[in-house]
């Protein structure tokens, strides 16, 4: 990675959308002018969002074009009950408003030898695959692309999509009990396809079930999952070579704690995945709460590493190698 | 010389059946009748219905006249036998387009054998975690001529004369794209000028 992360972009909000009750979609152009950083289908930024009382960093996955950049687009569901970010964007970001974001960083890229893709959408988790389309189109691999929303409207991108993508487009709405047909689909797909998932967590979890009990080799098997950070009970931790004492609240990572203190911690994806904010536990006087999906089991019973985006622990006091 | 010291050479492994996988397509060559074998019978130990989804194709050379009876022993779905690399090539490129997801790929024979056979794998974006495969037998190369970019099979010599008049050094450099070893003009600078030609690939 080339850029710290202290270096991040100033952008202005240019339009705010409601799309439906609870997606807001906006986009930003970069505050002096220009171009944004060029980025493919699949990429996430992190919005920095100054709130009254904490930052808040949250990835949001790029739905525009990659090639427009002039803006960026994200959407963003309202979580009920928000820890703050999500609330924050909702209510606080207007036309006008100006926030800071991260260099776009894409940990779910469509595999460039795929003899197809194809694409599984749940709800909100339609946006990277929104950005994915336009670099599809212009390949003349076969894709398909399945997006299930609860209904109509809350199905912020049916429309567009259906338009977009007349052949290759499925939509499902549980309203009307149409779901997508995991097992038949991944039971017939011809040698070289990938499969692609982004949506709610019981959703990922039975494509990748489903998958892996059809002989689906991990290597074409791809998902992202953002989720907020898990929250726990407060505890403190002490960093042991900037020889400073923090305290993590129950709502907050242990990550935002680190970052609250002023230290500028590694990390990439935010969301337990992409393994880059590994840290080093010196001691532990409890246990240690493994949230992440990158440690493998025999990482998290040693006790000597954890992953500060998603995980935390129950103990006193937590003495981390940073 | 240009021949050592590159790491681009394939390192195979032993086969082992992976049960993860639906469906099994297993492809040898001559002595590669031996690891299929062993293959068949770790899959009978481990997940005897695994066998009716099993398929073994296999280029008979003359040494393993018995190797087809033991596969047709085995209880496999499929037993195709051939009697040259090209028609099992065709064959399994025809095999390959219509095969499903969770399909899995065992190779075992010669390593320029399988050479073809990985090149056939990687154009349908079979990985590493689809394909296994274990080299036996000889070592004689394909040596593709970088100057007039034909192939030459079964080089055993560390020299060897191209088509096109050129006596090539044989490199280390293997090209997965090309399934050979790259062979490079060996007196281009000092014509005549030839190290003695010996038998390395065997």
């Amino acid at each position: 990675m080339s850029h710290s992360h202290a270096d991040t972009i100033p952008v202005r909000v240019v339009a705010v959308e409601q799309v439906t009750p609870q997606i807001k979609h906006f986009i930003f152009a970069p505050t002096g002018g220009g171009e944004l950083p060029a980025f493919s289908g699949g990429s996430h930024i992190i919005v920095v969002m100054r709130g009254a009382q904490r930052v808040f960093r949250n990835p949001y996955s790029l739905m525009s074009s990659p090639n427009e950049l002039d803006t960026y687009q994200i959407s963003v569901l309202r979580v009920d009950p928000s820890r703050g970010g999500s609330a924050f964007m909702h209510e606080q970001v207007r036309v006008g408003s100006e926030l800071e974001i991260a260099h776009p960083v894409n940990l779910f890229a469509l595999a460039k030898l795929a003899r197809k893709h194809l694409l599984l959408a749940g709800g909100i988790g339609i946006t990277p695959f929104m950005a994915q389309l336009h670099d599809l189109r212009l390949t003349d691999v076969p894709y398909e692309i399945h997006y299930a929303t609860r209904s109509p409207e809350h199905g912020a991108y049916c429309e567009l999509i259906a338009q977009a993508e007349p052949q290759r487009a499925r939509l499902y709405h549980d309203s009307a009990a149409k779901f997508i047909d995991i097992e038949g689909l991944l039971s017939h797909q011809p040698l070289g396809t990938h499969v692609y998932v982004c949506g709610p967590a019981g959703m990922i979890t039975r494509v990748l079930e489903t998958a892996r009990a059809l002989g689906w080799p991990d290597s074409h098997v791809h998902y992202e999952k953002f989720s907020a950070p898990p929250t726990g009970a407060a505890f403190d931790a002490y960093l042991d070579k900037s020889g400073i004492a923090l305290h993590v609240l129950p709502d907050q990572s242990l990550l935002e704690a680190i970052e609250a203190a002023g230290v500028d911690a590694p990390y990439l994806c935010r969301g337990g995945v992409c393994g880059f904010c590994r840290t080093d536990v010196v001691a532990v006087d409890g246990e240690l709460i493994h949230n992440d999906h990158y440690l493998s089991d025999e990482e998290k019973a040693s006790g000597k590493a954890i992953m500060p985006c998603v995980s935390r622990a129950r103990c006193s006091k937590l003495v981390l190698s940073l | 010389m240009l021949i050592t010291g590159i790491r681009s050479k394939p390192v195979y492994a032993p086969l082992q059946p992976d049960l993860l996988g639906r469906y099994h397509v297993m492809v040898g060559h001559g002595v590669g009748a031996t690891p299929l074998s062993r293959l068949l019978s770790d899959m009978r130990q481990a997940e005897p219905k695994a066998l009716a989804c099993t398929r073994v194709w296999y280029v008979a050379a003359a040494a393993a006249n018995g190797a087809t009876n033991a596969f047709r022993a085995a209880g496999i779905a499929e037993l195709r036998t051939f009697g040259e690399v090209d028609a099992l090539l065709a064959d399994l490129t025809a095999a390959m387009r219509a095969a499903l997801m969770g399909t899995r790929l065992y190779v075992a024979g010669p390593e320029s054998f399988m050479g073809l056979v990985m090149r056939i794998a990687h154009d349908f974006n079979l990985n590493r975690d689809e394909v296994r495969a274990e080299e036996c037998g000889t070592l004689a190369r394909r040596v593709h001529c970088i100057h007039c970019h034909s192939t030459i099979e079964n080089v055993r010599t560390n020299i060897v004369e191209c088509g096109c008049k050129r006596w090539l050094v044989v490199r280390d450099h293997y090209s997965r794209r090309l399934a050979a070893y790259m062979g490079v003009m060996v007196d281009a600078e000092a014509p005549g000028e030839r190290p003695q030609i010996k038998e390395v690939f065997l």
